[in-house]
């Protein structure tokens, strides 16, 4: 009887070796060396991480399920590389834990969206996409402008996303509820530590009007300002070197 | 260091190829393999005869 | 339920429902003000109702030892309902999601209501809900038929159901409060993925254990497509979900992939996602059911052997094809492009292994309801896999991604392959678990399968026209050499789509509610009339299935 057994269980543990054996392969050939690709992809020196308030705006994005409906990879094709921009490049989200690429297309691509509209308009259009948009089909976030913005916890965000490999300093991560206040706030004295740390470029606004209070419109809309702009290597013709396998 | 990584892609890209071909063969001749026959068909049959749908106890 | 466990097992149950309530208590305490915490009151709350229960039930006497000389049924009946009460749940929100694209003002302008967050509520509930509940259920049905052995014990197939179940309703409520990954199909956080993980591995070990009690040297191949169900799921859920929390009283984590990596990874873990949670197991669930519903076996043994290899294998390579044009390298895109067209030989030769098993036996499919569901799931299987192979070519896929041909694809393969091989199991082994002849209402199954196959051939076919219509509008040019339409101009031209794609959509959630409904009236006639017990003590073959009312015929 022991014998039996133990030939029925040599024979259960042969097949689920088999089965692993199999199917493990074909993932780790496809993914393992896309983790040497920095070797060959070329480095974008200019690109700088997310501010917290756009950290915090793209958390609104993921937990509202923008990328449901709204793709950020605009593909190699002429069609829409003339309706969106330049197509994406593999280092303009080397910061995003996840990816948001998206899969459908209910909307528009969202990927060259930054500075397109105005920061007016976009509030204008959370609120009510109808009122900019008639044949829109987006729900209504008119909610985010009434609800105040969490920055407890920004510093956690920051400090979780340094663990897995974004560059944020402890003076960002320090400054990090002060910083999501400054950028939404421009003539408060918190506005100069946010060039300080996350260059000149960043872009200091009432995101959604109102400078006094800091709203989650105000997170989302600068997260949808800096899509595209975290680096310009899209736009520079050397940039096409990429594309080749 | 570029080295590893076209290591890496030239293994990837021709790996694929043998390993397909290799494992075909192994899953064909087991299933063609003679001797299995046997099991095979009263494996198929096994599940439609078991009438009196009670587990079986030795 | 509790006097089927052993005093042994009953404090075991309590042992584990302690150690959830400590950890809800935990999780609640430590999140407040945050979603986390909700979670772990809710998790708290689930643990002492746990308790009362087996408190309840603890002095009941014990199982007779008699027990042992049949198989262990009841979990997988609170499965096979589970899984309907899901699917009525989960075909709701999708239908209601359908029609808010269509009409966008009814999200009332409550967060929980819109497209985004619902969404994710419907994908879950019918996959995870309505799919992992059947696959548990079946699964635990056949393992122990095909070995011809009792579960190895009470315990462990309820701390699987509940536990998966508690997981479930754990990731459909996060989505409403927003805790999502983004991960599609992989959207619960890392909380739930965790306790996900424990339930899986306990799920595995009890497979290992049922099967190494089996009386043949010889494992039937359902088991083999549930096992690699259960593993792979395993492997790709975990590998996915890596990601760091913000802090132990935080919902939100971040995952240690980041852009081209974690694109691969996701959709690597999204294309097997479908291969081994809704092919292989469904498969497996097949092999059983079709056989033994017709009265005849497989057609071919050996080619079912051939296919699971062949599956196990090439889908592992096939997820790239989700990312043709992308800023992926492109000798993965074609590496993915290749792999998905060979797939086509392992998808069709279980559709036509299954179509065969039926060859000789198409006056039964005629007259058997159940048994055409099966039948039909198996040519859209075949027709959904094709299809897949045909959309991963790199410039077809060019025209279909990103359109709803992509949604009218899924549809195809998940009403017409997943959801009608289930309702056929289900639908075969009701009667067999509560001793009955037959359903409550046959005609009731003849009402399901029309609503099912017509609100799957609207859906579809309103998806393939607007999914079509929509990509070649995005690249049409004018002669002055300019893009001819606005995005909104696409959008425009979907509207009658959306809106017949939910009427489609409805005929399959009704279909599904009269299913819901006949299992539950069949259940409580059931139970008014065991003198028909020893009438179905063995599983029904084909004199007993629709003898009584389905044959004008003769």
């Amino acid at each position: 009887m022991f014998g039996f057994h133990y030939r029925l269980e040599r024979k259960t543990i042969g097949l689920v070796l088999g089965i692993i054996g199999v199917a493990s392969i074909g993932g780790l050939v496809e993914i393992a060396p896309l983790f040497t690709i920095h070797q060959t992809v070329e480095d974008a020196p200019d690109m700088r991480v997310y501010t917290p308030l756009e950290l915090a705006g793209r958390n609104i994005y993921i937990r509202e399920g923008c990328y449901a409906c709204h793709s950020q990879m605009i593909r190699t094709l002429r069609d829409e590389v003339e309706r969106y921009g330049p197509y994406s490049l593999a280092v303009e989200s080397k910061y995003d834990h996840p990816m948001l690429w998206g899969s459908k297309r209910t909307g528009p691509d969202l990927a060259r969206l930054g500075e397109k509209y105005s920061d007016d308009w976009h509030v204008a259009h959370m609120i009510n996409p109808r009122a900019v948009v008639p044949e829109s089909v987006m729900p209504s976030y008119a909610f985010l402008q009434r609800t105040e913005l969490r920055t407890d916890d920004l510093s956690d965000h920051l400090k979780a996303q340094r663990k897995v490999g974004v560059p944020y300093t402890d003076d960002m991560i320090a400054n990090a509820a002060a910083d999501a206040y400054g950028q939404a706030a421009p003539d408060s004295p918190a506005a100069d530590g946010v060039t300080k740390r996350y260059g000149k470029a960043t872009t200091v606004r009432a995101f959604d009007g109102k400078p006094t209070d800091l709203t989650e419109m105000d997170a989302l809309v600068a997260y949808l300002q800096i899509l595209g702009r975290l680096t310009d290597a899209a736009h520079k013709p050397v940039a096409t070197a990429e594309k080749k396998p | 260091m570029t080295i590893t990584h076209d290591l890496l892609v030239w293994f990837s890209k021709s790996f694929g190829l043998f390993y397909l071909i290799g494992l075909s063969l192994i899953v064909v001749v087991y299933a063609y393999w003679p001797a299995n026959q046997k099991p095979f068909n009263a494996a198929a049959q096994a599940i439609l005869h078991d009438d009196d749908d009670k587990p079986y106890r030795g | 339920m509790v006097a089927e466990l052993t005093k042994n097992e009953r404090q075991g149950a309590l042992v584990i429902l302690l150690a959830l309530a400590v950890t809800g208590l935990a999780m609640a305490a430590g999140g407040r003000g945050d979603p986390f915490g909700i979670h772990g009151a809710m998790v708290l709350v689930a643990a002492i109702v746990g308790i009362f229960a087996v408190i309840g039930g603890y002095y009941a006497p014990e199982p007779s030892p008699e027990r042992l000389d049949s198989y262990y049924d009841s979990p997988t009946k609170f499965g096979i309902v589970a899984a309907m009460v899901w699917a009525v749940a989960g075909m709701a929100v999708g239908d209601w999601v359908a029609w808010l694209l269509a009409y966008p003002e009814w999200t009332f302008d409550a967060a929980w209501a819109s497209f985004g967050r619902l969404r994710p509520v419907h994908t879950s509930g019918v996959i995870f809900g309505f799919g992992g509940n059947a696959l548990i259920a079946t699964s635990f049905y056949v393992m122990q038929r095909t070995s011809r052995a009792r579960l190895p014990d009470q315990l462990t197939p309820w701390f699987v159901l509940f536990g998966y179940n508690l997981f479930c309703v754990i990731a459909a409520t996060g989505y409403l409060m927003g805790v999502t990954q983004s991960k599609e199909y992989a959207e619960p956080e890392w909380y739930a993925d965790i306790w996900l993980v424990i339930v899986w591995v306990t799920y595995f070990v009890l497979y290992l254990r049922t099967l190494n009690r089996r009386k043949e040297p010889h494992i039937y191949v359902s088991n083999w497509y549930y096992l690699a169900f259960i593993l792979v799921v395993a492997m790709l859920h975990i590998v996915n979900n890596l990601a760091v929390p913000i802090s132990w009283g935080s919902a939100k984590s971040y995952s240690l992939f980041s852009g081209v990596q974690d694109a691969m990874t996701e959709w690597w873990y999204g294309h097997n996602a479908v291969a081994f949670f809704l092919t292989s197991g469904f498969l497996g669930m097949m092999y059983y059911y079709m056989p033994k519903r017709a009265g005849r076996p497989i057609y071919s043994y050996r080619m079912s052997i051939i296919s699971f290899w062949g599956i196990t294998f090439f889908y592992m390579w096939a997820g790239s094809h989700h990312l043709h044009y992308t800023a992926l390298p492109q000798w993965v895109q074609s590496l993915g492009m290749t792999f998905s067209v060979m797939l086509l030989v392992p998808s069709w030769v279980s559709a036509g292994n299954a179509l065969m098993t039926l060859n000789g036996a198409w006056h039964k499919v005629r007259d058997d309801a159940v048994l055409r569901f099966m039948m039909v799931a198996a040519v859209f299987y075949g027709l959904s896999t094709f299809e897949g192979s045909f959309m991963a070519i790199r410039p077809v896929n060019s025209l279909s991604h990103y359109t709803d041909w992509t949604v009218g694809h899924v549809h195809a393969g998940a009403l017409g392959w997943v959801a009608m091989i289930t309702f056929g199991a289900i639908y075969a082994s009701v009667p067999w678990l509560w001793k009955r002849n037959g359903m409550y209402s046959a005609k009731l199954v003849e009402a399901h399968f029309w609503l099912s196959l017509a609100g799957t051939i609207i859906y579809v076919f309103a998806m393939w026209n607007s999914g079509i219509i929509q990509g070649l509008m995005w690249r049409t040019y004018n002669e002055s050499g300019t893009l001819a339409y606005s995005f909104v101009d696409s959008l425009v031209a979907m509207h009658p789509y959306y809106i017949a794609r939910a009427i489609g959509g409805a005929f399959f959630l009704l279909g599904a509610i009269i299913g819901l409904y006949n299992i539950w009236m069949t259940i409580r006639t059931a139970s008014q009339d065991q003198a028909a017990q020893n009438v179905a003590d063995r599983p029904v073959t084909e004199p007993a299935i629709g003898a009584p009312a389905l044959q004008p015929g003769e």
